[in-house]
């Protein structure tokens, strides 16, 4: 049977909606007090698991799951595998470079040598800064990373913006932007290939309600 | 106490294992053997740079060691390169086409955060040398399907591509794009070329590249639509008549497994026509057992004059078989059973013990005969659960006398 790996999270709701249009409902993982996992859809067509959104490309890189839904960041920092097939267009954000508003710096290329980003997104950072040129030495973060600067153990930090009310509320500011990102659904190359379970029937369906809702 | 551990990602095969490896290999060299095929041997450590000549090895996955004399060495990390370096150093004065095959262990470093995964596998092949035409692309084929037929492995397809063709294809796009665009459609990235700066007429091509996979015939037909120039119109030809082949050639099964996708490309320039990968569904999803290719160019990179000769073959993974052959009863699901157990009535007929399963080797070279040592031979009892332990067939009582008493177990 067709499994797809959904993100808990901010991009569930939407993901959910776009896979009514095509007829899959998953909408029991939105109720109150679901505590399920893993939900067949009603007709049987198809099942959903729910998990973390750093965890989907994992289960479709391995083909546990052969479609997927999750942010552009996560596929650039976590370099997976996966066949990127629809820009779903929602869930935007961009991963940007801020600093302690009171700084002087104004571009990221004005920080310290050797001086100290901190990010959850360990590798886009490293490879944003290593373009530079600029030696940078990355401190790995989990949450709240807008801490690093302000306790002064970070010059800067290297996180997800989505309005920039998060940084003005405690003092930051973005001096610069790594990328774009929103949702993208992806699939498991070689169940991609071969067609199993009708992904190909799927992914057309995702990707001409996609284009007629941003139309 | 210092405990001894194995270094991540080895792995010790017992009994058990063996068993189910041999069983696989001893299908596939008999198929290997009936279509005429030789075993070739090669060395398990080669210089780097022969193992990176072909262009399709990363460095990183290789597990290196230095030698004071010769350099940098490396574990191989597969067999096509070694093969190919023995056929046109040490075969020179032999006839073409060679049919080799080989069946061994590889080793591969993982470079990234697969911490644990496997370093050593075991792989069996074959590499036709000497020969370019679709006869030899349509023999290959036809072979795999053999093997996978011997080993009555079920749900198995071969995706094909075929490489020289859409290298060309992608010839149309400029230079400084070629590249970008050949790595997304060797990484599925739909959406890359979507967001691509190309003209929307390129971009209309390198969709309708992304997309051409499915039935042979349905794909054939969609490429024959194509704007193609002379050369690119042989390599179709070539591949029709590959296909053609296959299909004629009585056997079904290899036609109707065949998912034709032209999409299937490397990043790198190794593979210069057919180029497959063999895919097995499985309960916990897809899984690839091997790959294969025609590789025209590289015997030519060996030869100290650069003279080329085409080779075509394939490589399948003996532990990803063995997994996929888990869920059927084909695999011995134990290890052999002893056919005697030879134990002594008494301490003093040990010798007697010996003497006696040493006839019954002589009378019976296929039987497996083993003796009831010290351990064991205490009591009646421990001799009578141990048999049933190991399903030993015949128990031989031997007296200090020469005298010998079976009881039939079984």
């Amino acid at each position: 049977m067709l499994t797809i790996a959904l993100p808990k999270g901010s991009l569930l709701k939407d993901s959910i909606k776009l896979l009514q249009t095509v007829g899959l409902d998953f909408s029991a993982f939105l109720e109150s007090g679901n505590r399920q996992l893993q939900i067949t859809e009603p007709t049987g067509r198809a099942k959903a698991l729910l998990v973390r959104a750093w965890d989907v490309p994992v289960y479709v890189e391995f083909g546990q799951a052969q479609l997927g839904v999750v942010g552009y960041d996560v596929l650039r920092e976590k370099k997976s595998k996966v066949a990127q097939l629809v820009d779903l267009g929602f869930g935007s954000c961009r991963l940007s470079v801020a600093v302690k508003g009171s700084s002087s710096y104004q571009e990221p290329i004005e920080l310290p040598a050797h001086g100290r980003v901190a990010s959850k997104f360990v590798n886009c950072a490293r490879d944003y800064f290593s373009n530079l040129d600029l030696p940078v030495e990355i401190v790995p973060l989990y949450g709240s990373v807008e801490l690093g600067p302000i306790t002064g153990m970070s010059e800067a930090i290297v996180d997800l913006v989505s309005t920039g009310r998060t940084l003005k509320e405690n003092g930051l500011e973005e001096i610069a932007v790594l990328f774009e990102s929103t949702a993208r659904l992806v699939a498991h190359p070689l169940s991609y290939r071969l067609n199993s379970s009708g992904i190909a029937e799927i992914v057309e369906g995702l990707r001409e309600a996609t284009l007629t809702s941003a139309g | 106490m210092t405990v001894f551990q194995p270094p991540a990602g080895a792995r010790d095969l017992l009994p058990l294992d063996v068993a189910q490896k041999q069983w696989i290999e001893h299908h596939l060299n008999a198929v290997f053997a009936r279509w005429g095929y030789h075993q070739i041997v090669t060395s398990t450590l080669e210089r780097l740079d022969m193992l990176m000549a072909g262009g399709a090895i990363d460095p990183n996955s290789v597990i290196q060691l230095q030698d004071p004399d010769d350099g940098l060495l490396g574990l191989r990390p597969e067999l096509t390169a070694s093969i190919a370096r023995a056929a046109v150093t040490r075969l020179t004065g032999a006839a073409f086409p060679q049919r080799l095959y080989y069946n061994t262990n590889v080793f591969r470093r993982e470079p990234h955060s697969r911490h644990g995964r496997q370093h050593e596998f075991h792989q069996a092949g074959v590499e036709l040398l000497g020969a370019g035409g679709s006869m030899a692309d349509a023999e290959i084929l036809l072979l795999l399907s053999d093997c996978l037929t011997a080993l009555e492995l079920t749900g198995w397809k071969v995706v094909l591509g075929q490489a020289d063709l859409t290298r060309s294809l992608l010839g149309s796009f400029p230079m400084g794009l070629r590249d970008r665009v050949r790595a997304a459609i060797a990484q599925l990235d739909r959406v890359a070329l979507l967001e691509m700066e190309i003209s929307e007429d390129q971009r209309a091509r390198a969709l309708a590249l992304f997309e051409l996979r499915g039935e042979p015939q349905a794909v054939l037909d969609k490429l024959d639509r194509f704007d193609l120039d002379a050369g690119q119109r042989q390599s179709l030809a070539g591949l029709a008549a590959t296909i053609e082949t296959l299909a004629a050639s009585g056997s079904g099964t290899m036609l109707e497994r065949l998912v034709l996708d032209l999409s299937t490309i490397e990043t790198y320039d190794y593979y210069t026509g057919v180029v497959f990968a063999i895919v097995v569904e499985t309960p916990t999803g897809p899984c690839v057992l091997g790959k294969g290719g025609r590789y025209d160019d590289l015997l030519g990179l060996y030869h100290p004059t650069g003279e080329s000769r085409p080779g075509v073959g394939f490589g399948l993974c003996i532990e990803d078989l063995q997994q996929a052959l888990q869920t059927g009863d084909r695999l011995p699901a134990t290890t052999c059973a002893t056919d005697w157990l030879v134990a002594p009535k008494t301490p003093a007929a040990r010798a007697a013990t010996h003497v006696h399963a040493r006839q019954l080797r002589a009378e019976n070279p296929d039987a497996r005969v083993e003796v009831a040592l010290e351990e064991i031979a205490t009591s009646a009892d421990v001799v009578s659960e141990y048999a049933r332990r190991r399903r030993v067939q015949h128990l031989a009582w031997v007296a200090a006398d020469g005298s010998v008493e079976v009881e039939a177990l079984g």
